[in-house]
């Protein structure tokens, strides 16, 4: 018995050897690089195609042969965006909005998280089943209510509801999915940890703020992430809530500037451009925190 | 105790002011007619029969069903090609995933704002098909061309999220299993067969029911790229939703959401079985 396993693993260290000196064919490595490079090409290229197009006067947009650089550069289109339309602004909205989101579902998510987690209360297990249960209903099928609960905020006070921040951001101010992720995240901090603490005389606040914060950081971070990822890219619901010019977030912003601007190619695409930087940069930065944190909250969830 | 429902109350109350009470108005009114102005008026079942007779709510229940197809048959392959290929030792790895991933993070309105401008009739790509003497055609202004063009944009915009997922899941199958097999004198494509894919099945799962749940709420591409044009030939069920609303039809508007939950609370059943099943 002992001598076949000693056998498997030196047929075993044989086999690896022989990969490590022949990492495949060097056709078919060849051929691997060309799928990876080509297709590269194709999820690249597009937004490359916006950059460089965003630079080109009018006449160049389409020309034929294609212009794979512009020639001559011009900087007319991003003037246009900033003054004609407003993507400073769009931006600046985008920036309150998000960031309202975030903050609101770190706090309120990960607190019920830990009431959820952690503390025993009569109609725990109904409660977080029926925020649960939500998890099947898709958004749209709110809109309309939502949007007559907004107008009528808006009627008690001009400052709530329909085109105002809060309208925006009320409805975003929880997730019920991040509720669960951070549910998951802190069930693993021990309970006698939290006793000890307890039994020291501490608050439940001051436990969440010196032992349960800190150990929920990592996912807090997740859930940061999917979050302004979410709130960031959100459309229908600002689309809807919001009429005045100077309250579109950024995607409203470069969809609407389309109905109005049918034909004006370079800067439709010099909004685009402006539009997709901020996360484009954000991406580049924190890039792996970004795939870990959706894979693990695809995972999880 | 009290420090409990202090801390969930805040979602408690969320919950109920933006999805309790909005789901059971929504409900409320699909069974009713108003415009938002004039009180509802209630009308029992007419709203649904109405629906499924016009033929523009049947043109946006095919052209969703025809849309999650089109994506769910090609997207989650696609992401696992990708993934397989990454899955080697591969030199700028790190590179081509980012790659991959980019139009994951980009808001649906750039993406499909860069895919129209792609898809022009005397955009880049009839340019580049002309080469291999492909005709010219205006992709988004043809009836049958349209839905397929918006769901090529939704891949592309998509799948990176796939092959970082299935990516995710092939590094966590055992190398052992893989020794094992090889030891066995296994070629890759019984490797594939008999440990990637076993191993890969949970995740196989998880990506369509997300990835289906999700094409069935398309909306951004197609008001961005289409407009639900050319005669509703991209018309979704989402779009209707939002074409209802903003023609202050909100009872049959809502009647149109509520068949969409039935559709989605459905697939989020059958989700939950299966994995049970697999657990």
């Amino acid at each position: 018995m002992t001598a076949r396993v000693i056998d498997r693993a030196a047929e075993l260290e044989q086999i690896r050897a022989r990969q490590r000196r022949h990492p495949g064919h060097p056709l078919r490595r060849a051929f691997l690089y060309f799928v990876l490079a080509a297709t590269s090409i194709v999820m690249i290229g597009p937004f490359y195609w916006a950059l460089a197009t965003s630079f080109k006067p009018a006449g160049d947009v389409f020309a034929s042969p294609p212009k794979w650089l512009p020639n001559p550069w011009i900087l007319e289109n991003y003037k246009d965006v900033f003054t004609l339309f407003h993507f400073q602004r769009y931006f600046v909205n985008s920036v309150i909005v998000t960031g309202s989101i975030v903050a609101l579902n770190i706090v309120f998510d990960t607190a019920a998280a830990y009431a959820f987690a952690k503390l025993r209360f009569p109609g725990r297990n109904f409660l977080f089943f029926m925020l649960l249960i939500t998890l099947m209903v898709p958004f749209q099928v709110n809109l309309i209510p939502l949007f007559r609960i907004m107008v009528l905020l808006h009627k008690i006070t001009p400052h709530l509801g329909v085109d105002t921040y809060s309208g925006m951001i009320m409805p975003g101010m929880i997730q019920v999915f991040g509720i669960f992720l951070m549910r998951q995240f802190l069930t693993s901090i021990p309970d006698e940890v939290l006793e000890s603490a307890r039994v020291d005389g501490a608050s439940e606040f001051k436990i969440l703020r010196s032992i349960v914060f800190p150990i929920a950081a990592p996912g807090m971070a997740t859930l940061a992430i999917f979050t302004f990822l979410g709130a960031w890219n959100d459309f229908l619901w600002p689309l809807i809530v919001i009429s005045s010019d100077d309250m579109y977030t950024m995607p409203v912003g470069l969809a609407l500037l389309q109905t109005k601007n049918m034909m004006n190619w370079g800067n439709t695409m010099a909004g685009t451009c402006v539009t997709a930087a901020p996360m484009i940069l954000v991406f580049l930065a924190l890039q792996r925190r970004f795939i870990e944190g959706l894979t693990a909250g695809a995972v999880k969830g | 105790m009290l420090p409990a429902y202090v801390l969930v109350a805040p979602a408690i109350l969320a919950s109920l002011v933006f999805l309790y009470i909005p789901m059971i108005f929504s409900g409320y009114w699909s069974f009713t007619k108003y415009n938002g102005l004039a009180p509802a008026e209630w009308v029992g079942l007419a709203n649904y029969t109405e629906l499924f007779r016009d033929p523009e709510f049947i043109k946006a229940l095919w052209n969703t069903v025809l849309f999650v197809l089109f994506g769910m048959g090609i997207g989650p392959l696609l992401g696992l090609f990708t993934a397989l290929l990454l899955n080697q030792k591969v030199r700028f790895r790190a590179f081509f995933r980012t790659a991959y991933f980019l139009p994951v993070m980009t808001s649906l309105v750039v993406v499909a704002t860069i895919w129209k401008i792609l898809l022009n009739e005397h955009g880049i790509i009839n340019q580049i098909l002309g080469v291999f003497g492909v005709p010219a055609l205006g992709w988004l202004g043809s009836t049958t061309a349209a839905l397929p063009a918006v769901a090529v944009t939704s891949i592309w915009q998509g799948f990176g999220f796939e092959t970082v997922v299935f990516l995710a899941a092939l590094q966590a199958i055992p190398r052992d299993y893989y020794d094992a097999a090889k030891v066995d004198g296994a070629t890759y494509r019984q490797q594939l067969r008999h440990v990637t894919l076993p191993g890969l099945r949970p995740t196989i799962m998880f990506v369509y029911i997300i990835g289906i749940i999700g094409s069935f709420q398309v909306f951004d591409q197609i008001f961005v790229m289409t407009n639900g044009g050319p005669i509703n030939s991209t018309r979704t069920i989402v779009f209707d939703l939002y074409d209802r609303f903003y023609s202050l039809q909100l009872g049959e508007a809502s009647a149109v959401a509520y068949v969409l939950l039935v559709i989605l609370a459905t697939l989020s059943f059958i989700q939950i079985r299966l994995f049970e099943g697999t657990r």
